[in-house]
């Protein structure tokens, strides 16, 4: 059977290739050889309008590297939310996923309203400092899913596979399997096996979205997106719209299987700002097709949404920073709780990380972890430094490269070089050259500053046994140290580091930080 | 046991077949075998490739080290992010001019690799010996990264400090092991040299080894014996080590040195350093486990 190039068709094509084009950004998102990422990797976030606004709202500034928005609003205006339907790659795999998950009929009650709330209460809370966008952008979900869970499990998994036939089976069959191996490692796995903390928390969000299907189809994009719901709002000004044909009136077999359940069925209207032009109402008329052309906005039918419940929203959007704020937890001094490099200090940086992974799927160490309840609800999914996990590569610059909205400040490498993160202190109670009187100085080995922010100092003292030894022990300076942690991940004690970076107050002004402390 | 049994032994045992460790030893007489008055090759240039080239001249050239269809190792030092004039790391020229010979010399591959302290694909591309070695284009060539999966532990019989350790299978694979280090300094071990450069192919915890460095880096030895030490000294770093960072510390000698008698090797480096070979303690233990020669009057000492 021939297929018929429909217009199904070009909307499949184009989701396929921005869910491709998403994914080869996904692995770009990395090293390449080179200091700096020659590609936008992350214009997902920097086109994302939601994101865009809240911290536009938050900052109270512009961000020039979120203009791309500006592109997506244009986008939206004149052809509605074509964005939902035709590009945006979480509504591609929610297609996918809708094909093996059965969605029951069309749910009687509507909860289109619920996408509006969330954005009103997102929108409002961001206003008054507190970021909550990244626990219902796409994207954030998207990409802090697949970094912390799926592509670490890919590894694995594919790992898992050919691992143990290098390892136990016979020498012919691992060379058939190794040279396929070494082809995967060099264009589809990542280039080394990753661990996160939050792994399971966060793909279960992602897998929660795309397991809503199952009460329908797109129900996280017709009920619960904020973004979503931003663009239906613009799209209620977009010039291009569908027409009933004239056999519609009495048909309406279309109706029901809309993705987004945009027919309102009492008037037999289309909400025009929940259509996302997938055009299968179109291409699956039997009778007269109706029709997409451009004509005025006409908004016959209200917004699904009562001005109570968007008063309520705002208030809620109000009480949620004030709660914040009067939280005893961002009094409590955290020391290890490290940031990347250049990441903005305290309220500036809660304010602009929109919790989207970036900086943890592209850190070469796997040292930068999403935080749990450490800095709050408020700070879930931003990222920390953990040395003994990974520490921060001395000319790597590349969290602050890959961050959409300005949290992390790209660094030069010069820059980077003197960046403070926070600042090592010897245990020298466990230090072996103190607490075991042997000799060691990995640490001093490893420090990668010039001058070296680790020195020794040459001494004899009499060990355990009664012999005098000749020791080199360790100490820091200071002024030199850039708490990069490389000591702290490199010190061979099993455990806990015999040196430990902290954030204190004279390394990265630590009585500022964490959300909402106005002193 | 020699080592083509023990090659063996390793063979049978990372194919599952064998459930004990491979142990391995080499015996005092094998060791002594080889000793006797080690000649030592040293020279300087400016044209590194062929400054190697007229350095291995006198110990009868690559051809007496590397038979035709030999899997040849040659293991330079690639541990740091640094660049080749930092001095961190070997001389990609140094590197390309002993893999072109081992190829002309008819090796089957030549593999090249190092554990690296830094992420590993910065110290690759960084070093400057990735595109030095792609830029070969002979796919004989393989300069890859460690895979974990081959660290093989190894009983070390002779060890006096350690007994036991993993080591990266290519390496104890060899049929040629050709050691690249480059010459600087480093602050525990004063400097770092041939002997020192074995920490790049063994797996584990390396931090454990400074604990009695001196000896434990002998001990190692006793397992990987580099058929041919080749000691970059064209730039060498004088403070800072082992990674340096400024080119303030680098002092730039154009010398290159070799010797089939890895102690010989690091004894005369030492003195590039205004150094005294015993002053370097893993030079001290080895020449005392018999491993090759430490006093430079009883070398053959041959200035090209």
């Amino acid at each position: 059977m021939a297929t018929r190039v429909t217009l199904r068709t070009w909307r499949k094509l184009s989701q396929i290739l921005f869910l491709f084009l998403f994914l080869l950004l996904f692995r770009l998102t990395d090293y390449s050889g080179l200091d700096e990422i020659p590609y936008a990797v992350n214009i997902f976030f920097r086109w994302d309008p939601l994101i865009a606004a809240t911290v536009l709202l938050a900052t109270k500034t512009f961000a020039a590297i979120l203009l791309p928005s500006l592109f997506v609003i244009a986008l939206t205006v004149v052809w509605g939310r074509v964005f939902c339907g035709w590009i945006c790659p979480l509504g591609t795999l929610l297609d996918g996923a809708g094909k093996l998950i059965p969605s029951q009929p069309q749910p009687g009650s509507s909860l289109r309203w619920v996408k509006y709330i969330l954005l009103a209460i997102i929108l409002t809370s961001s206003l008054f400092g507190l970021q909550l966008v990244g626990f219902f952008d796409p994207f954030s979900i998207l990409v802090r899913g697949v970094t912390l869970g799926v592509d670490p499990v890919f590894n694995l998994l594919v790992s898992g596979f050919f691992d143990p036939i290098y390892r136990y089976a016979p020498q012919w069959i691992s060379n058939l399997s190794e040279p396929i191996y070494t082809v995967l490692q060099d264009s589809l796995l990542p280039h080394r096996q990753s661990f996160f903390l939050l792994s399971t928390l966060s793909t279960c969000i992602l897998i929660a979205v795309v397991v809503l299907e199952k009460l329908g189809r797109r129900f996280w994009c017709r009920n619960l997106c904020p973004l979503g719901g931003l663009l239906a709002l613009f799209s209620r000004f977009s010039i291009f719209r569908r027409f009933p044909g004239r056999s519609c009136r009495d048909c309406q077999h279309c109706a029901p299987s809309c993705r987004m359940n945009a027919f309102d069925l009492e008037s037999g209207r289309i909400r025009h700002e929940e259509c996302n032009l997938c055009m299968d109402c179109v291409d699956d008329c039997d009778n007269q097709p109706s029709r997409f052309r451009f004509s005025q906005p006409d908004n016959r039918l209200q917004l699904d949404m009562s001005r109570r419940a968007f008063i309520g929203a705002g208030l809620a959007g109000i009480t949620l920073p004030l709660l914040s704020m009067v939280n005893a937890g961002d009094r409590i001094p955290r020391p290890t709780l490290l940031r990347p490099p250049g990441a903005a200090a305290g309220p500036e940086f809660f304010s602009k990380c929109v919790r989207c992974g970036e900086c943890m799927k592209v850190c070469i160490q796997n040292a930068l972890q999403p935080c749990f309840l450490e800095s709050g609800y408020e700070g879930m999914f931003t990222p920390r430094l953990i040395p003994r996990l990974g520490y921060c590569e001395f000319n790597c610059t590349l969290c602050g490269q890959v961050c959409p909205t300005g949290a992390i400040r790209k660094l030069s490498q010069p820059e980077k070089h003197a960046h403070v993160i926070g600042l090592a202190l010897f245990d020298r109670a466990r230090c072996l050259p103190f607490a075991e009187h042997s000799p060691c100085i990995v640490c001093e080995e490893h420090c990668p500053t010039h001058d070296k922010a680790i020195k020794f100092k040459e001494v004899t003292v009499i060990n355990r046994k009664g012999e005098s030894v000749e020791l080199r022990q360790p100490y820091v300076i200071p002024e030199l140290c850039i708490g990069c942690g490389i000591c702290e991940n490199k010190c061979p004690l099993p455990g806990h580091s015999a040196i430990r970076v902290l954030s204190t107050s004279m390394a990265s002004g630590e009585e500022e930080f964490g959300y909402g402390v106005y002193n | 046991m020699d080592r083509r049994n023990f090659l063996k032994q390793v063979a049978v045992w990372s194919s599952g077949v064998l459930l004990a460790e491979p142990v391995f030893r080499i015996t005092p007489d094998l060791l002594a075998a080889e000793a006797g008055s080690p000649i030592l090759s040293v020279g300087t240039g400016k044209d590194y490739t062929s400054l190697v080239s007229s350095v291995l001249q006198p110990l009868g050239g690559i051809a007496s080290f590397v038979k035709p269809g030999d899997q040849v190792v040659v293991k330079p030092n690639i541990g740091w992010d640094r660049r080749p004039e930092q001095a961190a790391n070997t001389h990609p020229e140094i590197v390309r001019a002993v893999v072109a010979l081992a190829l002309q010399a008819g090796a089957k591959t030549v593999r090249v690799f190092d554990r690296t302290c830094n992420e590993k694909r910065r110290c690759y591309v960084n070093s400057g010996i990735q595109s030095a070695l792609d830029n070969m284009g002979s796919r004989k060539v393989q300069c890859r990264y460690i895979d974990k999966r081959k660290f093989i532990p190894v009983t070390i019989e002779k060890g006096k400090s350690i007994n036991k350790w993993s080591f990266y299978k290519d390496a104890l694979q060899a049929d040629c092991y050709i050691n690249i280090p480059v010459a600087k300094h480093h602050s525990l071990a004063r400097l770092t040299l041939g002997l020192k450069n074995t920490m790049g192919v063994i797996g584990g915890n390396r931090g454990k080894i400074h604990g009695n460095m001196g000896q434990n880096l002998a001990d190692l030895n006793t397992v990987i014996r580099a058929d041919l030490t080749i000691i970059d000294a064209t730039r060498i770093l004088l403070r800072n080590g082992p990674q340096g960072g400024s080119i303030k510390d680098v002092k730039v000698l154009d010398t290159v040195l070799a010797s089939p008698d890895p102690v010989a090797a690091d004894a005369y480096a030492t003195t590039l350093f205004g150094l005294k070979p015993e002053q370097i303690d893993s030079t001290r233990a080895a020449a005392a486990m018999g491993l090759g020669e430490i006093d430079l009057n009883k070398m053959d000492i041959r200035t090209v």
